[in-house]
C-alpha cells in the first residue's frame, strides 16, 4: 500500500484544531473514572502517595539510604514514573477506543491520539500535590531548576504523543500488543532506576540505564522536581527521539490510516 | 455544488482472528523469511462487501437504498461517509458529508443531557456557538425540561432515542446519509420525528437513504438503488427499481422453492 501523506498530514492538523473535543474527552474521561466518589481524581494520587510512603519507609533502611533523601527520589520518580507508564499502557487502546467514533464518522483519528497525552497530564498534575507534601516537608529540594520541569513535560508529551499514535495503531491491528506491552512496562519499573540510583549500579550502568530511552525520559521530569538540573545527555537523546519517533509513526500512520478502520 | 462520485468502487472487509494473520503467524512468516524458507502462504481472508459501484450524485438527488440484509447498502453508507476507504476506486464528495447511523456519536451514559449535547455535537461538526443556539430547539424537540441536566443513564429508551434525534437532527447538512430506524419511539413521537426528518432532508441537499420500507423510499426519494452481494445492480426511477427489486425475490424465491421441491 502506498504511502498517503496528505491523508496523515490532514488528520493531524485537523486533530489538532480539534482540541475543543480532545481537552473535552480528556476530562470527562477522567470525571467518568471517579464518578460519585468524594475525593474524584484525587483518588489515584491518594494511593500514589500511600505506595510511595510505604515503599519509602521500608526500602530506605534497606538500601541504607536516609529517608530524607530516599523519600523525595522515590516521590519524584513515581510520579514521572506514573506520567510515562500510563502514556505507553493507555495508548495501546487508543485508537480501539475510539471504535464507536471511527466506525461512524469521517472523523480525524489523532484526537483519540492527543486526548490520551492530555488525560494523563491532567492526572500529572493532580501527582504533583504527593510532592508538595514532600517539599513542605523538605523545602531543601525545591530551586530554580524546578522550572525545567515544563520543557521536560512538554518534551515527554511530544514523545508521549507518537508512542500513543503508533501503539494504538499496532493495537488495533494485533491484539496481542496491549497485554505483552503491559508486561513490559511492569518489568520496565524495576529495571529503570526508580527505587534505585544509577549510581548504585556503579560501572555496569552503563550497560542497564544509558540505553534505557524511559530513564532519559524519567530523567528530565525527575530531576528538576529534586531540584536538579537533568543531564545535557538526556535532553539530546529525549529531542532526538521525539523526531526519530515522529518520523517514523507519520511514515506507518501514512500508510495504514486507511486501514485503521478495518482493522477495529 | 455538491457532488457525490463513486467510480468502480470496491470494498473488501479482512476478516481477523480466525486464526488468519495473528501476530504469531506474522513473526513466524517472518522469521521463516529470514532462514530463508518460504512460508506456507494462506489465503487472505476476505469479504467482499462492495463491488465495483459506479455512480454520481448531484445537488437534489435523493438516492433510496435497497436490498436484502447484508446486500451491502451499510457499508456503501459507511464508504460515502469516508469512514471505509475504498479497497479500488475513486470516492468523491464535494459537500459536508454528515452521516446520522443508529446512535448519537460520542453518546455517553454518564453524562448528563446537556453534557451529551455538547460532545455529540462537536462530533457532528458544529462549534460552541452553533452548539448553545441549537440548545433551546433540542430541548424542545425532545421535550425532556429538567431531566437534561440528568445522567443519560437514568432515562428511558424512549427519552434516550428523543435526545439522540433531536441532536442528531439539529446539524446542517450538505450530503446526508441515513440509515433506516433512526427514529422509533411512541406514534406520537413518530409522527413529530417524522416531520422534523422531513425539514432535515430539506435542507440537505443530497441524501442518501438506506431502508427495508419501500413507503419511505417513495415518499422520500427521486431516485433509487438495488444492491445484491455488494453490486449494483440498477440505479434509476424509484418505482422501477423497487418493481425491479420485489421481481427478483420473488423469482429468487422461486428458485429456492423449486429447489426444495425437487429434493
Amino acid at each position: 500500500m502506498k504511502p498517503d501523506y496528505a491523508v496523515a498530514r490532514t488528520d493531524l492538523i485537523d486533530g489538532i484544531f480539534a482540541f475543543r473535543i480532545w481537552t473535552r474527552l480528556g476530562w470527562q474521561e477522567i470525571k467518568r473514572r471517579y464518578r460519585r466518589t468524594v475525593f474524584g481524581p484525587l483518588w489515584a494520587t491518594l494511593s500514589l502517595g500511600i505506595f510511595i510512603a510505604a515503599i519509602s519507609f521500608v526500602w530506605a533502611p534497606l538500601f541504607n539510604a536516609d529517608v530524607r533523601t530516599y523519600l523525595p527520589y522515590l516521590t519524584a520518580g513515581m510520579v514521572s514514573w506514573s506520567f510515562v507508564s500510563a502514556l505507553i499502557t493507555e495508548g495501546c487502546a487508543s485508537f480501539t477506543a475510539g471504535e464507536a467514533i471511527i466506525k461512524q464518522l469521517n472523523f480525524p483519528y489523532s484526537p483519540f491520539t492527543f486526548m490520551v497525552v492530555w488525560r494523563n497530564t491532567i492526572v500529572l498534575f493532580h501527582h504533583l500535590a504527593i510532592l508538595i507534601v514532600v517539599y513542605i516537608a523538605l523545602p531543601e529540594r525545591v530551586s530554580f531548576n524546578l522550572f525545567l520541569f515544563i520543557p521536560g513535560l512538554l518534551i515527554v508529551a511530544v514523545n508521549g504523543a507518537w508512542i500513543v499514535m503508533l501503539l494504538g495503531m499496532v493495537s488495533a491491528r494485533f491484539r496481542d500488543i496491549p497485554p505483552l506491552i503491559g508486561n513490559l512496562v511492569q518489568v520496565m519499573l524495576f529495571v529503570t532506576p526508580i527505587f534505585w540510583e544509577p549510581s548504585q549500579l556503579g560501572a555496569k550502568a552503563r550497560y542497564f540505564v544509558t540505553p534505557n530511552y524511559l530513564y532519559h525520559l524519567i530523567d528530565i521530569l525527575r530531576s528538576p522536581l529534586l531540584g536538579d538540573r537533568p543531564a545535557m545527555f538526556s535532553y539530546a537523546i529525549t529531542i532526538v527521539g521525539a523526531i526519530l519517533g515522529w518520523a517514523v509513526t507519520l511514515m506507518i500512520y501514512a500508510r495504514f490510516r486507511r486501514r485503521i478502520a478495518y482493522w477495529l | 455544488m455538491t457532488t457525490a462520485i463513486l467510480d468502480n468502487v470496491t470494498v473488501d472487509f479482512p476478516i481477523y482472528g480466525s486464526s488468519h494473520k495473528s501476530l504469531r503467524q506474522t513473526l513466524f512468516a517472518g522469521a521463516r523469511k529470514l532462514f530463508g524458507r518460504e512460508a506456507p502462504r494462506q489465503p487472505r481472508v476476505v469479504v467482499r462487501a462492495l463491488e465495483n459501484v459506479t455512480f454520481e450524485l448531484n445537488d437534489g438527488d435523493r438516492l433510496g437504498l435497497i436490498g436484502h440484509n447484508g446486500a451491502g447498502k451499510s457499508t456503501l453508507l459507511r464508504v460515502l461517509a469516508g469512514v471505509y476507504a475504498p479497497t479500488s476506486g475513486i470516492i468523491r464528495l464535494e459537500g459536508r458529508i454528515s452521516p446520522l447511523f443508529n446512535a448519537s456519536p460520542g453518546l455517553d451514559l454518564d453524562d448528563t443531557g446537556y453534557e451529551n449535547i455538547k460532545t455529540c455535537g462537536m462530533f457532528l461538526g458544529m462549534n460552541v456557538s452553533q452548539i448553545n443556539k441549537r440548545i433551546a430547539d433540542i430541548a424542545s424537540f425532545s421535550e425532556l425540561g429538567e431531566y437534561l441536566d440528568l445522567p443519560v443513564r437514568t432515562y428511558s429508551s424512549g427519552m434516550l432515542t428523543r435526545l439522540s434525534f433531536a441532536i442528531a437532527t439539529s446539524i446542517d447538512p450538505d450530503i446526508l446519509l441515513l440509515d433506516e430506524g433512526l427514529a422509533t419511539g411512541d406514534v406520537r413521537f413518530a409522527t413529530r420525528a417524522e416531520e422534523r426528518l422531513n425539514h432535515l432532508i430539506a435542507r440537505s441537499s443530497i441524501l442518501v437513504l438506506a431502508s427495508h420500507s419501500d413507503a419511505m423510499i417513495e415518499t422520500m426519494c427521486n431516485r433509487c438503488a438495488l444492491l445484491e452481494k455488494g453490486h449494483l445492480i440498477s440505479i434509476g426511477p424509484v418505482e422501477q427499481v423497487i418493481d425491479l427489486y420485489h421481481r427478483r425475490t420473488e423469482s429468487q424465491a422461486a428458485a429456492i422453492g423449486g429447489a426444495v421441491a425437487i429434493s
